[in-house]
This record gives C-alpha cells, sequence and structure tokens, in this order.
C-alpha cells in the first residue's frame, strides 16, 4: 500500500502557491458575479463556477482577499441604496424600503451560498459569517443611517398608532420592516431592542396612559373592563402579525400597567367600581375585573380585600341590626341568605379562588363572633326548623339548610355555648314531644359529630337512647301496674314517664312542688318498680318539665286542657275553692311565686282564657300575689282540647344566665383537663407556652380567655397538680 | 433502497451530473443521473447549488472539470447509501473531494485515518 501511495500522492500534492495575478482573475470573476447578483441578473450564472473558484483561492490561502472585497462591494452597494431609498417620499418610503430589503436578503443568501467554502473554511471568530457581514453592512449603512432609521421607526409606531385608533395598515409590510430590525441583529435581537422595540414599547406606554385616563373618566368601569380586555386582546394579536415574539411579554406588561395596575384603586373605588358591583351583584363584571385583576403583581390582594370587607361591613350590618337581635330566626336566614349570596359571587366570578374563600370565611368568623348572642340564636333557629319549620322542605331543601348552619356554626369561636344551647333545646323538644321528625334530629346531630367529633354529640345521643329505654321501661310498668295488688285499689290515670340519664341531659333547676295524692302514689309505684328493675339507681323526679290533661267541665261544654304539669296543680286547686289568690295558689301547690306567675300566665291571657282576675284590671299589668283568679265558665272555644304553651318559648333571663354560668363551668374542666394534658405531656413549660398551647387545643371548641387560664393555672398550683420552679417563677413542672 | 435508486439510473431522476475533462466542458466523459430531493438533503454543496437558482438548476446540470469520473461516483454513492468504499487508490481524491463538497466530518475524519 504504502508504495502506492508514495507514486500517487505527488500528483495531488497541495496546488503550488497561486500566482497573485491568478488570484487577482478569481477574485474579480467572483465580484462580478456578486454585483450580478446584486442587480438580480444571477440566472445566467453557474454555481459551480463560482464555488470552484471561491473554493480554490480559499485552499490557496486567498480568502482574505475574497473576504475583504466581499466587504467593500457589500459596502458599495447598501451605500447606494440608501440613496435611492432615501429619495423615496411618504408612503414610498416603507414600500421602497421594504422592496430593496427584501431584495437584499435573496441576494445574500445567494452569496452565501456560492461562498458557502469561505463561509465554512475561511472565516473565523471573531469575523462575520458571509450572510451576517451583509446584514451588518445593510444595518450600518441603510438602517441606523440617520437618513433612515429615526423616519422609519417614527413611521412605524404612527402606524401602529392609526391601527390602535381603528385605522386598517399594512400587515405584511409591518412584519417585514420590523423582522428587518431582528435580521440584522447579530446575536439576541439588540438592534431590534435598542432601535425598536423600546420605543414601541414607550409609545405603547404612552398612548395608553392618555387613552385610559381618559376612558375612565367618561365611562362607567364595567365600560373600562370590557375596553381593557379588548385591547388586550388586540395587542396580543398585534404581537401574533407583526411583532417579534419576544416582545409579547414585554408589551402585555405595559399594557397592564397602565390599564390595570395605574387604575386599580380607581376601579375599585370609583362610582360604577368593584363597590358597586359587588352591591349589585354584577357577576359578569366582576368576573372580568378578576381575570383583569389576576393579570397584574398584587391585582388580586386590593380586589379581595375589596371584597372582604364588603362581606365583613354586610355581615356586621346583619349581625347588629336591632331586628335581628331580637329575632333570631331572621337574623340566622339572613346570615344564610348573604352566605348564600357570597357563595355565588365567589363561584361565579371568582372562580372559587382559595385565597377569596378564605378571607370570606375570616370575614364571617370576626362578624359572628362580634356578638356572643349568635351562638343561642343559631341554636334557636335549628330548634325552630325541628320543631316543624321543615315541614313544607323537601328533603333536598333541609339538607341545604343545614349545611349552612354547619357552615356558619363552623365560624363560631365559642361552640361550647352552642353547644349548650342546642342540648337545652334539644332536650326541650324531646321532653315536650314537639320535635317533628326523629329521623331529621338524627341527621342534624351526625352532621355535628362529622364537623366535631364524638365527644360533642354523645350527650345528645345519650339524650336519644334515654328516649327509647324510658319508653320501653314505660311499658314494662304498664305491664307491671296491671299484674299489681295495689292496682285495684287506685283509680286508673294514664301517666308517662321519662327516665333521663343524669349527665346527659342538661340539669334542669330544681323546683319542689306537691303532687296530689293520686299522682305521688303513682310515682312512688314507678320508683318501686324502676328500682326492682335496675337495681343501685336513683330517681329524682323533675315534676316542672312535665304536661298533662286536664278534663274541664263547664256547664254547657266539656273541654279537654293540655297544661304543663305546674298549670294542672293549679287548675286542680280549683276543685276545692272558687276563688284563689296568686299567693294561695302558691302555697297549695308549694311551687315558687315566679313560676305560678309564669304558669298563670297563659291561662288568663292567652287566645281562651280559662281564668278571669277579679276584678278585671288591664291585661299588662304585672301579677301581684295578691291578684285574684276564678274559673272563666263563660269559656266559648270550638275546640274541644285546647292547648296552653306551658311557658314561653324563649328561654326566660334568668335562664340563659344559667345557660352561661354553666358554659363557664364546664370551661373551667376543659381548660383544667387542657393544662394538665399538656404539662403531663411536656413536664415543664414557660407561662406563656402554656397559654399558648392552651388556647390552641381549645380553639376548636371556644376561645378561652388568658385571665381564665391564668385562673385555673393557680388552681391547679393549689391543688397541687403543678408547681412553679423556684429559680424561675414564670416556669412550671408537673407533678406526677 | 436507495442503492436501487442509484443504479436504476433514469427512475425518476431529475438531474444530470456531467463529467468533463477541459476547463470548457466540451468532452463529456460521463453523465451521472440522479435525484435532486436526495443530493440537497444530504450535501449543503448541492442544497446551495439548487437554492441559488443560477444556471444549474435552471438547466437541471451540472459540469465538473475538476473531478474523476471514479471519484464522482464514489460521492454520489455515498450521499445515496452512506456506504463508500475506501481504498489507497482513491483515498486521497476523495478526500479533496469530500472537502470541496463540504461532505460531513466524519467521512472526512474517516477519510484522514485511512490516509495517516
Amino acid at each position: 500500500m504504502s508504495r502506492k501511495m508514495i507514486l500517487r500522492v505527488p500528483k495531488f500534492q497541495e496546488p503550488k502557491r497561486m500566482e497573485k495575478s491568478e488570484a487577482q482573475r478569481l477574485w474579480l470573476l467572483l465580484k462580478d458575479a456578486i454585483v450580478e447578483v446584486q442587480h438580480m441578473n444571477a440566472s445566467t450564472l453557474s454555481f459551480e463556477e463560482l464555488y470552484r473558484s471561491s473554493y480554490s483561492l480559499v485552499i490557496a490561502k486567498r480568502g482574505d482577499i475574497l473576504y475583504t472585497g466581499l466587504e467593500e462591494v457589500n459596502n458599495h452597494h447598501t451605500k447606494n441604496l440608501l440613496d435611492k431609498i432615501a429619495q423615496a417620499v411618504d408612503e414610498r418610503f416603507l414600500i421602497e424600503l421594504n422592496s430593496q430589503w427584501q431584495q437584499y436578503k435573496l441576494q445574500q443568501i445567494m452569496i452565501h451560498d456560492i461562498l458557502m467554502y469561505l463561509d465554512r473554511m475561511y472565516v473565523k471568530e471573531p469575523q462575520l459569517k458571509v450572510f451576517d457581514l451583509g446584514m451588518f453592512k445593510w444595518k450600518q449603512n441603510v438602517l441606523i443611517h440617520s437618513q433612515i432609521n429615526d423616519r422609519l421607526v417614527r413611521m412605524l409606531l404612527g402606524l401602529i398608532h392609526m391601527e390602535r385608533n381603528g385605522e386598517v395598515i399594512d400587515g405584511a409590510l409591518m412584519k417585514s420592516l420590523i423582522q428587518m430590525y431582528v435580521d440584522v441583529s447579530l446575536k439576541e435581537k439588540e438592534t431590534y431592542k435598542q432601535e425598536f422595540e423600546e420605543r414601541f414599547l414607550l409609545a405603547t406606554s404612552h398612548f395608553y396612559k392618555s387613552e385610559s385616563n381618559l376612558f375612565i373618566t367618561n365611562n362607567s368601569c364595567g365600560a373600562y373592563l370590557k375596553k381593557v380586555e379588548i385591547r388586550l386582546i388586540e395587542e396580543e394579536a398585534r404581537i401574533k402579525q407583526y411583532l417579534d415574539e419576544s416582545t409579547g411579554p414585554k408589551l402585555i406588561k405595559a399594557c397592564e400597567d397602565e390599564l390595570i395596575a395605574n387604575h386599580m384603586q380607581t376601579m375599585i373605588e370609583m362610582e360604577t367600581g368593584c363597590r358597586t358591583m359587588i352591591q349589585n351583584d354584577r357577576f359578569n363584571e366582576l368576573k372580568l375585573m378578576y381575570r383583569l385583576f389576576q393579570r397584574v403583581e398584587n391585582g388580586l390582594v386590593h380586589l379581595k380585600n375589596e371584597f372582604a370587607g364588603y362581606v365583613r361591613n354586610e355581615g356586621h350590618k346583619i349581625v347588629n341590626q336591632p331586628e335581628n337581635l331580637k329575632d333570631p330566626n331572621a337574623l340566622i336566614t339572613s346570615l344564610i341568605e348573604i352566605r348564600n349570596r357570597f357563595e355565588k359571587t365567589l363561584s361565579q366570578s371568582f372562580a372559587n379562588n382559595r385565597d377569596f374563600i378564605n378571607s370570606v370565611n375570616t370575614a364571617f368568623e370576626s362578624f359572628l363572633n362580634e356578638n356572643d348572642k349568635l351562638s343561642e340564636s343559631l341554636a334557636l333557629f335549628i330548634d325552630k326548623k325541628l320543631r316543624g319549620g321543615f315541614k313544607d322542605s323537601n328533603d333536598q331543601e333541609i339538607d341545604v339548610i343545614m349545611n349552612k348552619v354547619i357552615l356558619l356554626f363552623r365560624f363560631l369561636s365559642d361552640k361550647d355555648v352552642f353547644k349548650k344551647f342546642y342540648e337545652h333545646y334539644l332536650a326541650k323538644r324531646l321532653l315536650s314531644g314537639r320535635s317533628f321528625s326523629e329521623d331529621l334530629e338524627r341527621t342534624m346531630i351526625s352532621k355535628f359529630k362529622q364537623e366535631c367529633g364524638n365527644q360533642f354529640t354523645s350527650k345528645m345521643e345519650g339524650m336519644f337512647t334515654d328516649m327509647r329505654l324510658s319508653k320501653d321501661a314505660l311499658d314494662g310498668f304498664k305491664n307491671y301496674l296491671q299484674t299489681s295488688v295495689e292496682m285495684g285499689k287506685l283509680p286508673k290515670i294514664d301517666m308517662s314517664v321519662r327516665v333521663l340519664t343524669q349527665g346527659f341531659w342538661p340539669t334542669f333547676p330544681p323546683h319542689s312542688c306537691t303532687l296530689p295524692p293520686l299522682l305521688s302514689q303513682y310515682c312512688d309505684l314507678f320508683t318501686k318498680y324502676y328500682c326492682h328493675a335496675h337495681t343501685g339507681r336513683r330517681i329524682i323526679w323533675q315534676t316542672n318539665i312535665g304536661t298533662a290533661e286536664v278534663t274541664f267541665r263547664l256547664p254547657k261544654k266539656t273541654h279537654v286542657l293540655a297544661l304543663s304539669t305546674y298549670q294542672m296543680l293549679i287548675m286542680l286547686l280549683f276543685n276545692d275553692a272558687e276563688k284563689l289568690s296568686l299567693k294561695q295558689m302558691a302555697a297549695g301547690t308549694s311551687i315558687s311565686f315566679m313560676d305560678i306567675q309564669r304558669s298563670v300566665k297563659p291561662l288568663y291571657s292567652g287566645k281562651y282564657k280559662v281564668l278571669k282576675r277579679t276584678p278585671a284590671v288591664e291585661k299588662s299589668k304585672e301579677l301581684s300575689e295578691n291578684d285574684i283568679f276564678e274559673l272563666n265558665l263563660n269559656l266559648k272555644c270550638k275546640l274541644h282540647r285546647i292547648k296552653f304553651a306551658a311557658t314561653s318559648q324563649t328561654d326566660s333571663e334568668p335562664e340563659r344566665q344559667h345557660t352561661r354560668q354553666r358554659v363557664d363551668e364546664d370551661r373551667k374542666i376543659e381548660i383544667d383537663a387542657a393544662i394538665v394534658r399538656i404539662m403531663k405531656s411536656r413536664k415543664a413549660l414557660i407561662h406563656n407556652d402554656l397559654i399558648v398551647e392552651c388556647t390552641k387545643q381549645l380553639s376548636s371548641r371556644f376561645v378561652p380567655q388568658t385571665s381564665m387560664i391564668k385562673k385555673r393555672i393557680e388552681n391547679l398550683i393549689e391543688r397541687e397538680y403543678l408547681e412553679r420552679f423556684p429559680d424561675d417563677r414564670r416556669r412550671y413542672r408537673y407533678l406526677a | 433502497d436507495f442503492k436501487k435508486l442509484r443504479t436504476s439510473q433514469n427512475q425518476f431522476s431529475d438531474f444530470e451530473i456531467i463529467i468533463t475533462k477541459d476547463p470548457q466542458n466540451k468532452q463529456i466523459q460521463k453523465i451521472i443521473n440522479c435525484h435532486k430531493a436526495i443530493l440537497s438533503c444530504r450535501c449543503d454543496y448541492f442544497q446551495a447549488l439548487f437554492q441559488s437558482k443560477m444556471k444549474e438548476y435552471q438547466e437541471n446540470k451540472v459540469y465538473f472539470n475538476d473531478i474523476s469520473s471514479n471519484i464522482m461516483e464514489n460521492i454520489i454513492d455515498y450521499l445515496y447509501t452512506g456506504n463508500i468504499p475506501i481504498n489507497s487508490e482513491n483515498a486521497i481524491e476523495l478526500l479533496i473531494s469530500s472537502k470541496k463538497f463540504l461532505l460531513d466530518d466524519q467521512l472526512i475524519q474517516t477519510l484522514n485515518q485511512f490516509i495517516y
């Protein structure tokens, strides 16, 4: 192999150093061809010949002649073009510039093709590639020439301005001319950015600043928002149509700044602005506003704060409206209503944005706890619903209302207060048999259970169990009576008893009273029966929450009166007397005077008066001990059965106080438990940490007051659960 | 396949490569029929040649007088199939022509390794 190689190599040795004249000849050949190309007469030239010439020059190390020559030719040509273009007037200028540019670009591609070997093998950094050299010359001699550049940019911006004002311009021409700035940029579009983009963005800001100022003062906020949206769509289209895509984000940012960011405050505050929209449920406008504000930094924060502020304000109004304070039903109903309304706004306008929802919830939390009556109102509201308010609703509607109740409940910070009230009313419903449906009661409770866990509802569930067990016990008692020997001696009365587990039920203030002998005998019988069946249990009779039916014989007619136990006792007194003063009634029944007052009131002042006050006085007058009553024998009533409200529906103030007190008692225990739990696991803790931890643990049920926690800590120290560190009084230690 | 396309000379060919011996391109030595699509996508030289729309593009033929027909055929084969027979007879000429036609670096490297 090596021998053959040696034989052939001399023939292909590197060509002899080319004569200068030969190099010159090849260059002139190429130069002529380039000039021909520049005059668009390329079709008769031989590509191979030209390529071979440039190839020969390069391999003969004469690339420099070619490169510098090319530079000169381009220089010369572009200078000629400049004159030609600069002479064009008005619109002709852009057209001429564009057509020359398009041709020039094609020529440069051709030149690049011919000189490809030079481009690949000779050109080294920092020399420009053949095509780039052409671009550079165009930039240097044409584009950024003082006769062209400023004029061109001004005209381009002028056209864009016209287009923004609604006129139609030649998009293709724009694209080509603007692209020219990009094409002549050597790296990172620097010419485009420096010469065009910067001024374009400035003009854009300027345009939209004045337009937006003018438009927003003369139009409504809604109209302005629509205008902004249209403008933004137009600008997006503009980017696609004739701008370089790198300008996109900058252009949109500039527009957003001028159109949205700078006017946010105005849009929120102006007469037709955000506030009014929220007030009038202008969902679509708000939606648009949300969409637009979303685009700018902190835009949504403004909108959110405004909305949350409005929500808080509305809620505050409702919670503090005097009528609402009196009527829990109206209060809760209107709270549910605004909740629905704001939920609608959230979903329809604010895309259910998490932040928005949270801030609305915070607002609810703040105004719902403004007023400590809310827990009670909510319990009363449910009470009313469960007493029959749901009668006309179908399951679905009921479920919706219940869920809303739970929702409001969730915002309460004093859940324990609510719980006490709820238990209280639940007990009343169950005992007076006024509950509309046990199923609904259970559904409601299961919802609380889901929300707060077992502990929250265990007592309520206990009440239901008691009710069921009572029924069994009562059935058993009736059987027992029939077989009992003592039965024969007693007249039959229909007695029903409910056995309530202490602890599950709210404690009712104990009141004593003297039952008529017959009743006491029955009571004794029941006690005997029950204690026999369940050894070890003790029965305490709660007579004050019972009911009774009494037959009331009038000369012409007989009525059945449904009364409370106390009322029954009072009425029974009239079996032996015609006239009784309140004092006598109290003496005869050993009921407290206050309860007498309360029981008698419906009997003489209700719709059907079974008692007469003698001498007759004005109804409104307060009762006194010495007021005398007698039976109203002229009672006129079509109904056979007459029902009397035992006591007024809503609780009296003392009872409410009582509930509050019990809540406070319970809280003490809860706080104690929490402190001990925490200390048991931490062993030692600084005072402040303990308070914080304790508040955190209890927050699902109520917000404990710091002073109360302090008192409990003191108390626990006294009871020797905790002690202070001798050297650091602020630290506590758990004593096992 | 492409080899078949290459050898079945006239099949849809749309371009002629004409090898001559003299600078005036009078003494035709060989005519190679081939396909513009293949040449232009495999070789920058041919791509530029077609793109420039000069005489060769108008006439659909190109004259070469600085290359032997064997070498040209070798190169055209390579453009079609990616295979090229390298031997001591043709290696240097192939290298020179590959450089002129701006063929891929891998081929040029292989040729260089063969020679040195």
